[in-house]
């Protein structure tokens, strides 16, 4: 019985690899995230020990607050502390360390190097003591004057820079300088390695100065004399300087470790839901071509039957192909899964020093591939195993070869009940009603799906197939006649190979319905509040204080400029006890962490802007104002509307707030305004601005500026271009410009999203090829009839193209349809937490182009069986049985 | 049998030294062995002959289901042997209609649809009034929206027949096809074809087995072992099995 089934799945081997070709592409995603991340786990840890391994203590500021971006922010450390470290007994050594970002290096194109991807760009100051150095010299010498720097290998290598060379560097203090390269570092002993960072190192006093941080390191560190512990040092650091948080150089690299797996980690996320995405629809190409061969084989299973074989026998030989074809596709997978591991590490060997760039092959991962690809398989199949075990042993008399039956009673039941559960788990989910309502969301997408591929689908392929196939059949064509009823003729089976690509376009749109209602949201916000005729921004979102001190200033002596507003950005922390979420820094103190604890009391987490009163109110829109932009001096912020309604502020009310670099403060709300950016619930005057955040934050991050109403608008312009020509991280923008940078991550975000998406189509399509292969191989006898009465290849081929056309388009359609439904679910769940954030916006041409390019697809996936068919011989084909 | 052939019509279809070898060495069959014969227009001609005699190789040889692997043939002035594949499609398109043994039908068009099937493919408007007449003849007239599974053994080959004729193609040919039926369905075919070729003047050359199918015939063309062993004019069933029996014999 077995061996019956085995011979018949490798004579067909044409069949078994595109069966197995969907399991295989999601089990290459699945572990295709796992295996580097093996390999990345283990290279970054020990690379991150190595750097770190000089130190035994490091002395730091207590005061620290989270933030989104990864590293904490915290404040300086006094020089003195410095002297005060190395005099406690057992310390051999002690070095203060400059560690930010804010720098940029600009390229041999004149534009910031790395921008906005790969390895930020940080300021370090050279440190005399080896082993409390961060990396080794591989050539040159330390700087020992203020125009002398030390970059890594990888930057020169990238740039072609030697020894001796020029760099050009933009900071805040100086705008764009020349800095004479006198060494070449790198990581490990033997600095041949490098981080996620490209360091540029500087004279300490030059470090200092460039980040605006006088006689202040950002941490202090310390090595042991022979013969101390970590431990025990850290210790002794801990009771001599109560009021400095002290922990252990292991501590401290742990710390540091964590922080790059979790970039590790949100990667491997990422790219493994897309793998599931694959497999499961996969699982509905599996089955579907299971459904179809065991239908096809309906005669051979009754004559087995009629022989003696059991139901049982039956079942379990079919399961047992099943199980075949899984290990294949895992041990495929497997294989295809290693190639896209060395493909991501090529990538992240620009931001990490792989130690190999070979994945490494864990048993976990093997265990893995072999699970799911057999288990999907072996699942995908149990519904048509058994369905062929129930067929009667006079089939093998009857002449039926296709699944033309009808939904049964108990489909439709199931099939309603799945649509009603999975509708309630959405709505329950998106009502955050329940105990995940994340998983609820998700659980009821994936049922109402199921529910339309099983008892939607079938119902509907029928009518559509004949209704797409209408166009084609004009004055009596007959491929298109042909090719309609077809797709019409085994609704079931149109309507399964349909929904695998159903489940690609539902999620595509879904995305591109929700990013284009984000997108309109934000420019609608944008355009309708800001006022500003130009932004003066930084070229990329991430970098740190690009525009230069005084910057303000001097666009005020541009002839033609009305008002000139300076923004900053900081994160700050509400005390306020009505606080709606409350984060908190994590209560548990890290082992080997001695000394003061964090000082941030729990509160809420929030972005503020820094304005100047006397402008910001001119270049932007605020609405009806509760209390006058001069009451916003020393001590006072605004507050959003909606935002001070939930905490029940009003104008006059003093809240605690927790600013990392002075601690506490009351701060008084006097001015309440409509929140029309989006960007922040908080507006600090400047005042309140500059003495409370940390040096980091306080350059401007965006300056917006308006023309009079009689100025010369493009004078002002390219006088504004001019005077920011040499600055390379300072973009001038007019509002469409800005608009288009504030948005467009969006679109980044997209573009990576819709490639990992177009293979859950490319899946779908092969299955469309796949049930065509099969459906042609079924209808020989009919295809030849065709042939012997005069229609010609071409014909021919056409028929089954636009029955494949069909099929994608119903795929299609139906997930355009489920797709904006979600979206329209997802806007109306987000609108009833945020009225008004988010404005409902179909994307008309993208959604236009998804049909289309499904379409198109689905025909070019015919064009093979179309090939094969158009090329069989007529006469075999008429007298084949 | 109202209408006579004119003396001087010119065959509808004919071989000349028509050759057709299977495989080669050992296993060579010579399906056809030097075949010369002329179908002549307006006349119903049967071909008979043992198993494997043949027939069925000759007959797709002259449709141009197939090719020869020497000698000719030739459908009207047209000799097949140099036509490519999509000029033979053409050809039978629109010169030859063909009517199998079984499985005639396309099962998801309507009786109909699988009629007007060949101008459909050629793009071609069906003569109405021929169609008509068809269809008449066919009886078929209350059954033309219904598929073939919801039709009779012997209404679907009518309706094969039907289909055959309806491009008023040059010649007619017809393997077996009441070979799948009871005496009385398979009647009412021939009957049917006869008509078709005494009034209406089609050209039909029909295999059969059977010698009261091809008493319907004008003529009969006996094979054995690829090679035309006998004929006989205005047959009937009696001397057809004679002549059975001493070929037979
Ligand atoms: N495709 C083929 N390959 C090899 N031999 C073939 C092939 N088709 C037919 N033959 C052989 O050619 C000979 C003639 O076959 P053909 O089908 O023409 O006989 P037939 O007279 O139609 O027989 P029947 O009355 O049984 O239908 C037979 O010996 C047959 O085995
Ligand atoms: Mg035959």
């Amino acid at each position: 019985m077995f061996r019956i089934a085995l011979k018949d799945l490798f004579a067909r081997k044409r069949r078994l690899v595109t069966t197995a070709i969907a399991v295989v592409l999601g089990i290459a995603f699945l572990t295709g995230t796992q295996l580097p991340s093996v390999t990345l786990s283990d290279s970054i840890k020990s690379l991150v020990g190595d750097v770190y391994s000089g130190f035994d203590a490091v002395v730091r500021s207590p005061r620290t607050q989270e933030t989104p971006f990864g590293q904490p922010i915290r404040t300086q450390v006094p020089a003195s502390v410095v002297e005060q470290v190395a005099a406690v007994d057992g310390v051999r050594a002690a070095a203060g360390v400059v560690e930010s970002p804010g720098p940029e290096i600009i390229g041999n194109d004149g534009k910031v190097v790395g921008g906005g991807f790969g390895p930020p760009t940080l300021a370090y100051n050279w440190i005399d003591d080896d082993a409390l150095r961060i990396g080794a010299l591989r050539e040159g010498g330390p700087p020992t004057s203020a125009d002398q720097v030390v970059i890594d290998f990888r930057t020169a290598e990238s740039l072609g820079k030697r020894l001796e060379d020029e760099i050009s560097v933009a900071t805040t203090q100086d705008g764009v300088r020349q800095y004479r390269i006198v060494g070449i570092s790198g990581l490990g002993d033997d600095g041949s390695q490098s981080t996620g960072v490209r360091p540029l190192i500087f004279t300490t006093a030059e470090a200092q100065r460039l980040l605006d941080q006088p006689d202040e390191f950002n941490y202090i560190v310390a090595s042991a004399e022979p013969g101390e512990t970590q431990l025990d040092l850290t210790q002794r650091i801990g009771t001599a300087l109560p009021e400095w948080q002290v922990l252990t150089g292991e501590a401290f690299t742990a710390e540091n470790q964590e922080q790059i797996s979790q970039f590790v980690d949100i990667l491997e996320i990422f790219v493994s839901v897309f793998g599931y995405v694959a497999l499961f629809v996969a699982i509905f190409i599996i089955y579907n071509t299971f459904s179809i061969i065991i239908t096809q084989r309906t005669r051979e299973t009754a004559l087995l039957r009629a022989v003696g074989a059991t139901r049982r026998q039956v079942v379990v030989a079919t399961l047992l192909e099943a199980v075949v074809v899984g290990l294949i596709a895992a041990v495929l997978g497997l294989a295809a899964g290693f190639g896209l591991a060395a493909l991501l590490l090529r990538l992240l060997s620009g931001f990490f020093t792989i130690s190999s760039s070979v994945p490494s092959l864990s048993s976990g991962v093997v265990v893995l591939a072999v699970l799911v690809g057999v288990g999907v398989t072996v699942l995908s199949a149990v519904i048509p195993a058994i369905r062929s075990s129930k067929v009667p042993p006079v089939a093998a008399i009857s002449e039926v070869s296709v699944d033309r039956s009808d939904l049964s009673l108990s489909r439709r039941i199931w099939g309603a009940v799945l649509v009603v559960g999975g509708i309630a788990l959405i709505a329950t989910g998106l009502a955050q009603v329940g105990p995940n309502p994340l998983y609820q969301v998700g659980g009821g997408a994936v049922a109402v799906l199921v529910s339309v591929a099983v008892i939607l689908g079938p119902l509907l392929a029928g009518p559509v197939s004949r209704l797409i196939a209408g166009p084609f059949s004009i004055g009596g064509r007959v491929d298109g006649r042909l090719a309609g009823e077809n797709a019409a003729r085994s609704p079931k089976r149109t309507a399964a190979t349909a929904a695998a690509l159903t489940i690609g376009v539902t999620l595509v749109t879904l995305i591109a319905v929700v990013a284009s209602s984000i997108k309109a949201s934000a420019d609608d916000a944008i355009s309708s509040s800001v006022q500003a005729d130009f932004v003066v921004a930084t070229a990329s979102l991430a970098s740190f204080g690009a525009i230069p001190a005084g910057a303000a200033e001097e666009i005020r002596s541009i002839p033609g400029v009305a008002e000139v507003s300076p923004v900053r950005f900081t994160l700050l922390r509400l005390l306020d006890p009505v606080g709606v979420a409350t984060a908190s820094t994590s209560t548990t103190i890290p082992a080997g962490q001695l000394g003061a604890p964090s000082d941030a009391p729990p509160g809420e987490d929030d972005f503020a802007l820094g304005i100047d009163p006397a402008t910001w109110f001119d270049v932007v829109a605020s609405g009806d104002l509760e209390g006058s932009p001069e009451d916003l001096v020393a001590g006072t912020m605004a507050a959003e509307r909606r935002f001070a309604e939930e905490r029940g502020w009003r104008v006059g009310d003093t809240i605690p707030v927790y600013f990392v670099a002075t601690g506490v403060q009351q701060v008084r709300v006097a001015l309440i305004y409509d929140e029309p950016l989006g960007q922040a619930p908080i507006w600090l005057p400047l005042a309140t601005f500059e003495p409370n955040a940390l040096p980091l934050f306080n350059v401007d991050n965006q300056i917006f500026v308006t023309t009079q109403p009689d100025a010369d608008t493009a004078q002002v312009q390219s006088d504004l271009d001019a005077q920011f020509a040499d600055l390379p991280t300072v973009q001038v923008q007019d509002l469409q410009e800005y608009i288009q940078t504030q948005t467009g991550p969006i679109n980044t975000f997209l573009g990576i999203v819709y490639g990992l998406l177009g293979l859950a189509i490319v899946i779908a399509l092969i299955g469309i090829a796949n049930t065509l292969s099969l459906s042609v191989l079924e209808r020989t006898r009919e295809l030849g009839l065709l042939r012997a009465v005069g229609m010609t290849r071409r014909q021919l081929r056409r028929t089954i193209r636009i029955e494949a056309g069909i099929i994608a388009v119903f795929g299609t359609l139906m997930g355009l349809v489920i797709g904006i439904l979600f979206a329209i679910a997802l806007t109306i769940a987000i609108s009833a937490d945020n009225p008004g954030v988010l404005k409902f916006q179909l994307p008309v041409t993208q959604l236009v182009l998804i049909v289309v390019f499904a379409s198109l697809a689905g025909v070019a996936a015919a064009l093979l069986p179309a090939w094969r068919a158009s090329r069989m011989d007529v006469l075999e084909a008429v007298s084949s049985s | 049998m109202s209408t006579t052939p004119p003396p001087t019509a010119q065959a509808a279809a004919g071989a000349v030294e028509a050759v057709k070898v299977y495989g080669t060495g050992d296993t060579e069959v010579r399906a056809l062995d030097g075949v010369t014969v002329d179908f002549d227009r307006s006349r119903f001609t049967a071909i008979m002959g043992p198993s494997g005699s043949g027939k069925s190789t000759l007959m797709h040889c002259l449709a141009g289901l197939d090719r020869l692997s020497a000698g000719r043939v030739r459908i009207g002035e047209v000799f097949l042997d140099d036509l490519s594949d999509a000029k033979l499609t053409e050809l039978r398109r629109d010169k030859v209609g063909f009517v199998f043994q079984a499985f005639n039908l396309i099962p998801t068009l309507t009786a109909a649809e699988n009629i007007t099937l060949p101008m459909d493919l050629a793009g071609r408007k069906p003569d109405a009034g021929w169609m008509d007449q068809i269809i008449g003849i066919v009886g078929l007239s209350d059954r033309l929206s219904h598929r073939p599974s919801e039709l009779s053994g012997g209404q679907q080959q009518r309706v094969a027949v039907a289909r055959a004729l309806v491009s008023r193609p040059e010649i007619v040919f017809a393997d077996e096809p009441t070979g799948n039926l009871d005496s009385r369905s398979g009647h009412e075919v021939l009957g049917f074809m006869r008509y078709a070729v005494s009034d209406l003047g089609q050209t039909i050359v029909m295999v059969t087995h059977d010698p009261n199918a091809a008493a319907y015939a004008d003529r009969v063309v006996f094979l054995a072992d690829g090679r035309i062993v006998d004929q006989m004019e205005a047959p009937t069933a009696e001397r057809i099995i004679d002549s059975m029996k001493l070929l037979g014999g």
